[in-house]
């Protein structure tokens, strides 16, 4: 009666997009929080500011764009990643990466002037320091990570707008919770949200518990 | 060399992901992309074609799922191999425009008109079509309509027109702008009377609200067409492939898979002869 092979592809899919697009944007803030967080640079209380109002796009707004840019009629349609995985990845990657880099921002901001001191005296390198950054207080990267994670798979929208919900290819978890509660298959759509409200809680969860003194 | 790459891996992994997604684009297609509507994708119809059609033919078919004037403004900006949809009219000016190459009959079925179990306009008890659109535009009965310029959606404002109605603008008209399902749904919930294609309305499974209280007219029925994008209008479609699946649809193993399919025992689809 109900085909647990397409409940389990639905979470298959959320949890590979969300994870390669988590992953990207993790790696790309870092690298870009700690290049804004430790230097001073033209207009960048300027650029910090707007980097912050981008974490409240709307999801659905960064599908839109994504949607447009990549659709054949757009300039990037060549690339004919429309309606794959890979263009869920962009989109998502969109959503989370401005309140990511603005946490390692914040972070780095905090922490650099503190450890600058220290390391100078002690004839330490840049590289030394970004080592140090890197390795202090794991907690900041891990929380990074499970916000952009949390984000990306419980976001509706976005990725159903540029994936296209196709059947065994793009049809995440929230996308499927959509369809099949629209279809009348409330048993799906609770199995599917069950497990959607877990991971999403085991996440918030463990921000909360790793970041207690 | 070496020790740039080790201490460089963050960068060239983003790089290696750059290219693989600019590189991605140069292969040749083993897919092609169908636009359709609502009720052939949510019926299970195009899974099960699809997947047989993979196996015979090693060709993968993917199929998105919207209304029948989002499939076809979808196809004219070329994102789309094939379109499936159910509006003769607008088919035929899809390939007036120079969008299709050609429109080949693939199956039909009939629309129906489901309310509330205890039919409050009494249309069970209608004499024909224009005597119901009369009472369901009465302003206290409601109507459900998708308002999403599909298939249905443009048979529902035929309807009106054909019994010379204005399309009612009061609050118990209600438009939803979604796919059939949900349109169900809504009409459920509400208490309202909505037109439904028979293959969505078969497989919907929250039935208990309502009920089939018109069917079998002559001018509910419902067919459904399939055309190839035009190659030369969009240089990038996969036209032999999509041909290939059309005739597969059309005259070969897919034709006697569409009269196959059934869902709680009744056939959804019906092929021509």
């Amino acid at each position: 009666m109900i085909d647990i092979s397409r409940i389990v592809e639905a979470i298959t899919i959320s949890l590979h997009v969300s994870f390669v697009s988590t992953l990207f944007a993790f790696l790309i803030s870092v690298f870009l929080g700690y290049l804004i967080g430790t230097n001073h640079f033209f207009l960048k209380k300027f650029f910090v500011s707007l980097l912050g109002s981008l974490t409240s796009i709307p999801p659905v707004c960064a599908g839109l764009i994504v949607y447009l840019i990549i659709s054949r009629s757009g300039p990037l349609g060549w690339m004919e990643i429309l309606y794959t995985p890979s263009a869920m990845i962009i989109a998502q990657f969109i959503i989370i990466f401005p309140i990511m880099t603005t946490l390692i921002v914040n972070y780095m901001e905090s922490e650099y002037p503190q450890i600058k001191e220290e390391l100078i005296s002690y004839g330490a390198s840049k590289k030394d320091t970004l080592l140090l950054l890197l390795s202090n207080q794991k907690n900041i990267y891990l929380t990074v990570i499970l916000i952009g994670f949390g984000r990306a798979i419980s976001e509706y929208g976005a990725a159903a707008i540029v994936g296209g919900s196709i059947d065994h290819l793009t049809r995440n978890m929230t996308s499927m919770i959509a369809l099949e509660t629209a279809k009348g298959n409330i048993l799906i759509a609770i199995i599917l949200g069950g497990f959607l409200i877990s991971i999403s809680l085991l996440i918030s969860f463990s921000i909360n518990y790793f970041n207690k003194k | 060399m070496v020790s740039f790459l080790a201490h460089n891996m963050t960068i060239l992994r983003i790089f290696s992901f750059l290219i693989i997604l600019f590189t991605t684009s140069l292969n040749a297609r083993d897919y092609i992309i169908v636009q359709s509507t609502t009720s052939t994708v949510n019926t299970g119809l195009l899974d099960t074609l699809s997947q047989q059609f993979f196996l015979e033919t090693g060709i993968e078919v993917r199929t998105i799922a919207v209304g029948t004037g989002t499939a076809i403004a979808n196809a004219k900006k070329g994102d789309g191999d094939i379109l499936i949809v159910h509006s003769k009219s607008d088919e035929l000016k899809f390939i007036e425009e120079g969008f299709g190459v050609k429109r080949f009959d693939l199956m039909y079925n009939d629309f129906i008109i489901v309310g509330p179990r205890n039919d409050p306009a009494d249309i069970g008890n209608a004499n024909d079509l224009t005597d119901i659109m009369k009472k369901l535009s009465d302003p206290s009965y409601k109507f459900v309509s998708r308002d999403d310029n599909s298939g249905t959606h443009k048979k529902e404002i035929s309807l009106w027109k054909n019994s010379l109605l204005q399309i009612p603008q009061d609050k118990s008209y209600i438009k939803t702008g979604s796919n059939m399902a949900n349109a169900i749904n809504i009409a459920g919930e509400m208490q309202a009377y909505v037109l439904t294609d028979r293959g969505t309305w078969i497989s919907f499974r929250n039935k208990k609200y309502l009920k089939i209280l018109y069917e079998k007219d002559k001018e509910l029925f419902n067919p459904y067409g399939i055309i190839a994008v035009n190659p030369n209008k969009f240089s990038h479609v996969e036209y032999d492939k999509s041909m290939k699946f059309i005739d597969w649809l059309v005259k070969g193993r897919g034709k006697t898979l569409i009269d196959e399919f059934t869902l709680n025992g009744e056939q959804l689809f019906f092929t021509y002869d």
